[in-house]
């Protein structure tokens, strides 16, 4: 019976995602991981819309991108390039880091 | 090493504690270390393969296959927490009454063991799988790599194990009539914070709205990367900063569990019961739109021990002036009577005022209960109220408030006193020294049903320039309380509704008040 549960939300929630995704003509920013660093270490984007963030990985090993502020965790294999989507956001500083790499993967998002 | 032991250190905490609480939970049932290790087993073979599959599961569903993955996972093992303890609700009394300790044996023998093991195995696997994607990392970087790795891992593994054998040693130290009790929370607790959890990776997947990015800010006090900030988020699922969905996802978790736990729970229930505690709900969910500071609340001294709470106050202005005109105060209160002379009570206030129409958060307290004496034990029965308050608006500061409440029945009469000083306190503060108000109610228990009185509550403000009266808030009205049973299963449902005239220039002409309360001895 767990089995089938687990199966029917899954399903369930493919469909919402496929209903719910961002649309194609929001905003779309890339930030590259090398070397673990973030570039650009800081990005500006628009504030009070929603805001697509490529994040590419082309370092050989993985890494987390990671923000209490954005409320934001998601693993990015290496040599892969992963999705995450923001906002609406006020104006502010968002703070993300990598947490595989914290000492040096740190950025920050800048919105106005 | 010790960079990466911390971080392993962290991952393996969070799938350790929970282990631990289900060690504890199911503590006496046969084969329960079996099941257990098998959970954290295939835990382990699940976090290797989830890892290897890591780029694959990144780029399902139109890149938002982590989210999903992540969120249905959380949602099963809430699943399971819940049916845990919806089946203990229905036979936990059975095990128990059953005399010897061979019918004890079967009879929890036939606990669904199994909803607990895959609890552990989907810990140990969304926990796991992150350690072995880092791991891999620090491997794959090369010089003195593996070292770092197999060294900061065990360290971190052994770590994390014995933070979690020392939870489940304190656990076993509670007396056995108790443990389950207290291990039923814990679980309902670790439920809604999975649930939480879920909410927060279907809203990253897009699939929910944030409902507010951040409700509040308790990171200046404690972080969930900081050891304790970790342990709380795993045992009842603290975010410092948490997005709307999350509360509404964990408030729905433990208030669904506790329902369906009393509605599946062996004593009988009436289906209008059952209908009269929806309604309490939904009447709680539709004041969360009104909301209040808690001005007019009166606190009495004692405790009601093992009850557990929830509670909503609301107040409507009336006066001439357009800036006191119709402004609207509200509060939604979880409480429990943790110890025989002490309630605690976390409080979300939320206000609307003619000069700032929105309704927002305005704070957030923690208030506590410490009943002094036993009842009747003396002429009076003492206790001491104290709160402290994080503002949620920004430029507001901070409070904490502390006095003496105390009571004394006198025939079918209840007075109380409250008598507190209040001292604000932190970058937005501009008050300085203790604010000083008091409060007062007399009731007549006329029924348990309808308990007429009246309540005056006043502020004198600073207590080292109070002025004269007239410039004082002071208000005072009739009010009329109750009691309805909802049956042994349900609990008690309370109300209050009152009307405070403004008896000083300085207040509304009048507030119309009221409250409602349900509680449930757990």
């Amino acid at each position: 019976m767990a089995r089938r549960t687990a199966v029917i939300l899954l399903t369930f929630m493919t469909f919402v995602a496929a209903g719910g995704l961002a649309r194609a003509d929001d905003p779309q920013f890339t930030l590259t991981i090398k070397d673990h660093r973030f570039a650009p270490a800081e990005l500006q984007i628009p504030a009070g819309v929603k805001v697509k963030l490529m994040i590419k990985n082309e370092d050989s090993t993985p890494e987390e991108f990671e923000s209490r502020e954005l409320h934001r965790e998601k693993v990015v294999p290496p040599g892969q390039q992963i999705l995450v989507i923001v906002g609406p956001l006020d104006a502010g500083t968002y703070p993300f880091f990598g947490d595989f790499h914290k000492d040096t993967a740190q950025g920050k998002l800048i919105a106005k | 090493m010790i960079a990466v032991a911390v971080i392993v250190f962290r991952e393996v905490l969070e799938a350790s504690l929970i282990v631990s609480i289900v060690l504890a939970a199911s503590k006496g049932t046969p084969r329960r270390g079996l099941w257990v290790a098998g959970g954290i087993a295939l835990g382990v073979l699940g976090a290797c393969i989830v890892a290897g599959f890591a780029a694959e599961i990144a780029q399902a569903v139109a890149g938002m296959g982590q989210e999903l993955f992540n969120a249905a996972i959380l949602f099963a093992a809430v699943g399971m927490l819940g049916w845990h303890n919806v089946w203990m609700g229905r036979h936990g009394k059975e095990m128990a009454i059953e005399a010897s300790a061979l019918g004890r044996e079967v009879a929890a023998g036939t606990r669904p063991l199994y909803a607990l093991a895959s609890v552990v195995g989907v810990a140990v696997l969304r926990e796991g799988s992150e350690s072995v994607l880092f791991l891999y990392g620090v491997a794959a970087a090369g010089g003195g790599g593996l070292v770092n790795m197999l060294g900061g891992g065990a360290i971190g593994i052994l770590g994390g194990v014995v933070a979690g054998a020392a939870l489940y040693l304190g656990l076993l130290r509670i007396p056995s009539r108790h443990l389950f009790a207290v291990t039923s929370w814990m679980i309902l607790l670790l439920a809604a914070g999975l649930a939480s959890q879920g909410a927060f990776f279907l809203n990253q997947a897009d699939v929910l709205p944030s409902l507010g990015n951040e409700i509040w800010d308790t990171s200046w006090l404690l972080t969930e990367d900081s050891v304790p900030g970790r342990v709380l988020h795993v045992l009842v699922g603290y975010v410092a900063r948490p997005a709307g969905i999350q509360l509404v996802f964990w408030a729905g978790t433990v208030v669904i569990l506790l329902t369906l736990m009393r509605w599946f729970s062996t004593a009988p229930t009436r289906t209008v019961v059952r209908a009269a505690a929806f309604v309490a709900l939904a009447l709680a969910g539709l004041s969360l739109a009104h909301v209040a500071r808690a001005d007019f609340t009166i606190h009495p001294p004692i405790v009601e021990y093992r009850e557990f709470e929830v509670e909503s106050n609301g107040s409507y202005t009336f006066d001439p002036n357009p800036a006191n005109k119709h402004n609207e105060t509200g509060t939604l209160e979880l409480g429990y009577g943790v110890l025989p002379w002490w309630g605690t009570e976390l409080e979300f206030a939320w206000s609307r005022t003619a000069s700032d129409p929105p309704r927002r958060l305005d704070e957030i307290n923690w208030e506590n209960t410490f009943q002094l004496a036993d009842q009747g034990a003396w002429w009076l029965d003492p206790g001491i109220f104290a709160e402290i308050g994080k503002s949620a608006r920004v430029g507001n500061a901070n409070h904490f408030e502390i006095g003496p409440t105390l009571q004394k029945e006198w025939g079918n009469t209840v007075h109380v006193l409250n008598l507190f000083l209040e001292h604000g306190f932190g970058p937005n503060n501009d008050t300085k020294g203790l604010d000083l108000s008091y409060a007062w109610r007399s009731l007549w228990t006329w029924r348990t049903e309808l308990q007429p009185g009246f309540e005056i509550f006043g502020d004198a403000g600073q207590i080292d320039r109070i002025g004269g009266i007239r410039d004082q808030e002071l208000r005072a009205g009739p009010v009329v309380y109750g009691r309805i049973s909802l049956g042994p299963v349900l609990g008690e449902l309370k109300y209050g509704v009152g009307y405070l005239l403004g008896l000083t220039h300085a207040t509304e002409k009048g507030a119309l008040k009221w409250n409602l309360e349900w509680e449930w001895v757990f």
